[in-house]
């Protein structure tokens, strides 16, 4: 037993484009998973989520760096010795066989028992709520029950690592959030690594152990999904995971006290953590839209003059867009619970926030994203 | 407006009938008068009769007016025999090569592909002339005495493409991610052709060896040129016939390959329904 069930060690994948050139699909991608532990990859269209667990399972070879699963380095492994299943982007259900027959694929090439089998897929098809469907044809399923087939044919063998590629895309609001914690309980119960694939933030947060943003091949931050949206390593991940606010300037520090001009001539106030060591130098100050509140006088916190734009009515709060004076783009959500102060922000179109200066957190460098 | 719109409906279905009368109407006239007991006028009804088709199996008494005018029925039988011979090899052999070469072109990238895909299709837009003759030089060139062998290698040169056509446009519409599910669930690259890849081309292996069967027994051109003296296929014979006039027998042997045609599709039909 090793207790990292897959490690990458600067896995590097190029692919060549017809047009010509080279795009790195992955780039120096160091990245682990513990036994047991619920990993999302988070990132844009594109950024090479699929090609990562491509090259988990097998099904792409890495142009550089290692990989190692259980201990194992699985560069001369193919595909269908790797102990990973795969619940793919599209599904990839077998249509000239049924959902029971895709169920136990697994088991049938593995050449276990008839009966065994049996017992098996039902079991797994009553687990991601199919019981009774084993006889349909693929075609025959809406998409979201189609991914749930993937899903029971992909656990069936109870692979030491599960990869799970956008598994619940096609799937509306309520069932996809049933389906988050019936995945999250599935994953307890089986006592499987996950490494799962999304683009949706919310979906992320919720379900991991951790999290890694991905983009342009390139991992931004692994960590858990608290730190990665209250302290994101950069504002790729500040801006991709929540919305923000961010004061891109120069620091200036007084004992505990950091202040951060902008270009457009805002000053920032933010509080030392022990943690970092911002001196001086070009900041990145992020701000959830959260944060900010109608300002109200109270000395420990900073305030901002901002012109509202538009105010968005969200059902438990109002989202005001808006400028600072100096010009930068501020977005606030305000509990609807201050009805009257709010009917005064939409009369006069100008609102006064404020904000809490420890909760203002520091990204080292310019904005540039890596 | 009602009547602009009753007259629309109405021609459209005159139009539908006057087509289908069309095209089936020879085929009709061809069922009924291969009845037509008339063994010299085929065009004028003169009462109803088995006779030709009793003639065609060899079962009329000799002294009947009508078998002044039958070919030898052993001779028909022969040239039925050779032309199921030879759809039967040439449909085994086309539906091999075209299928495992359609297969390989789908599995593997090689130097040179796109021009290997051109030559398959080649055949199949040839003049039939231009082939048969080209076959007919070939294999007196090189010695090959001519019969149901040069008839079946033949036919594999045209037919082969045929396959190919048909099992590539199958594979062209799979999804490839298939493989690679199989292949994550454990299954090496034998039994991921065999439980994924090949029942999933089926249909079209099918298809393409029917198609490539009735192509073979129908073929007259380039079997012409290739058959040489001895051997009759079954068209080659009717042909015969047709040049010392037009027999009754023509009609009967005619409506017997129809229906043996329609049986074939029929049997291809069913079978594609029942693997949906
Ligand atoms: N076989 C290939 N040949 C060339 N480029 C490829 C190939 N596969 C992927 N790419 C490119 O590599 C990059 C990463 O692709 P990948 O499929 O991993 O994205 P993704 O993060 O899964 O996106 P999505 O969220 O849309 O599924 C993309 O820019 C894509 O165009
Ligand atoms: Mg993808």
């Amino acid at each position: 037993m090793h207790d990292k069930i897959i490690s990458l060690d600067n896995a590097t994948k190029r692919f060549s484009l017809p047009e010509g050139g080279k795009i790195n699909a992955l780039d120096a991608i160091d990245l682990e998973v513990s036994r047991n532990e619920f990993l999302t990859l988070l990132g844009p269209s594109g950024c090479g989520k699929t090609t990562l667990l491509h090259v988990i399972s097998g099904f792409v070879q890495l142009d550089e760096g290692q990989i190692l699963i259980d201990g194992v380095d699985m560069g001369e492994t193919p595909p269908h010795n790797r102990p990973v299943n795969t619940v793919f982007q599209n599904y990839a259900l077998f249509p000239h066989m049924s959902v029971g027959e895709n169920v136990g694929y697994a088991l049938e090439i593995a050449h276990t028992p008839k009966p065994e089998r049996i017992k098996r897929v039902g079991e797994a098809l009553e687990l991601v709520g199919l019981g009774g469907y084993a006889d349909r044809m693929p075609r025959q399923l809406s998409g979201g029950q189609q991914q749930r087939v993937a899903l029971a044919r992909a656990i069936i063998a109870r692979p030491k690592l599960l990869l799970l590629d956008e598994p619940l895309s096609a799937l509306d609001r309520n069932l996809r959030q049933s389906m988050q914690i019936e995945l999250k309980n599935l994953q307890a119960e089986l006592g499987i690594s996950f490494i799962f694939v999304t683009h949706d933030q919310e979906e992320a947060l919720t379900m991991s152990n951790r999290v890694a943003v991905l983009n342009g091949g390139v991992i931004q931050q692994i960590d858990t999904p608290l730190n990665t949206y209250n302290y994101p390593a950069n504002s790729f991940v500040a801006s991709f995971v929540g919305a923000s606010n961010l004061f891109e300037g120069k620091a200036s520090r007084d004992g505990e006290r950091i202040h951060i001009a902008t270009e457009h001539n805002e000053v920032i106030e933010a509080r030392a953590r022990k943690d970092q060591h911002i001196n001086g130098g070009k900041v990145t100050a992020m701000l959830r839209p959260e944060q900010f509140s109608l300002a109200d006088g109270d000395e420990n916190r900073a305030e901002i003059d901002v012109t509202i734009d538009q105010i968005v009515f969200l059902g438990s709060a109002y989202e005001l867009l808006g400028k600072t004076t100096g010009g930068s783009e501020i977005k606030a959500i305000i509990s609807a619970a201050r009805q009257s102060r709010l009917a005064e922000v939409e009369r006069t179109k100008t609102a006064r926030l404020s904000y809490d200066p420890n909760a203002v957190h520091l990204i080292p460098g310019t904005g540039d994203v890596q | 407006m009602n009547w602009l719109k009753r007259l629309g409906g109405g021609s459209l279905t005159l139009y539908t009938i006057l087509f289908f009368a069309f095209i089936y109407a020879p085929i009709a006239v061809i069922v009924v008068y291969s009845f037509n007991s008339d063994p010299v006028n085929m065009m004028k009804w003169s009462g109803f009769t088995f006779d030709w088709y009793k003639q065609i199996f060899g079962f009329t008494n000799a002294s009947s007016e009508a078998a002044l005018y039958i070919e030898s029925t052993d001779q028909l039988l022969a040239a039925i025999k050779n032309s199921f011979i030879v759809a039967a090899f040439t449909t085994t052999i086309a539906t091999l090569i075209g299928t495992s070469t359609a297969l390989a072109i789908y599995r593997y990238n090689f130097f040179g592909k796109r021009f290997y895909r051109v030559l398959m299709f080649t055949p199949m837009l040839m003049p039939d002339i231009v082939l048969g003759i080209a076959l007919l030089i070939f294999f007196v060139g090189i010695g090959m005495p001519l019969g149901i062998g040069s008839i079946i290698i033949g036919h594999c040169t045209f037919l082969i493409s045929y396959v190919f056509i048909v099992v590539s446009t199958r594979l062209a519409g799979m999804d490839r991610t298939l493989e690679n599910a199989s292949a994550d669930l454990g299954a090496n690259e034998w039994a991921t052709f065999r439980k994924v890849v090949l029942p999933q081309v089926m249909p079209g292996v099918i298809g393409g060896a029917l198609l490539a069967f009735i192509i073979s027994m129908d073929d007259l051109v380039i079997t012409y040129f290739i058959s040489g003296v001895g051997t009759q296929t079954l068209p080659l014979f009717i042909f015969g016939m047709l040049r010392r006039g037009i027999k009754p027998e023509v009609n009967a042997i005619a409506v017997m390959m129809l229906l043996f045609s329609f049986t074939i599709a029929a049997v291809g039909l069913y079978l594609r329904s029942r693997k949906k």
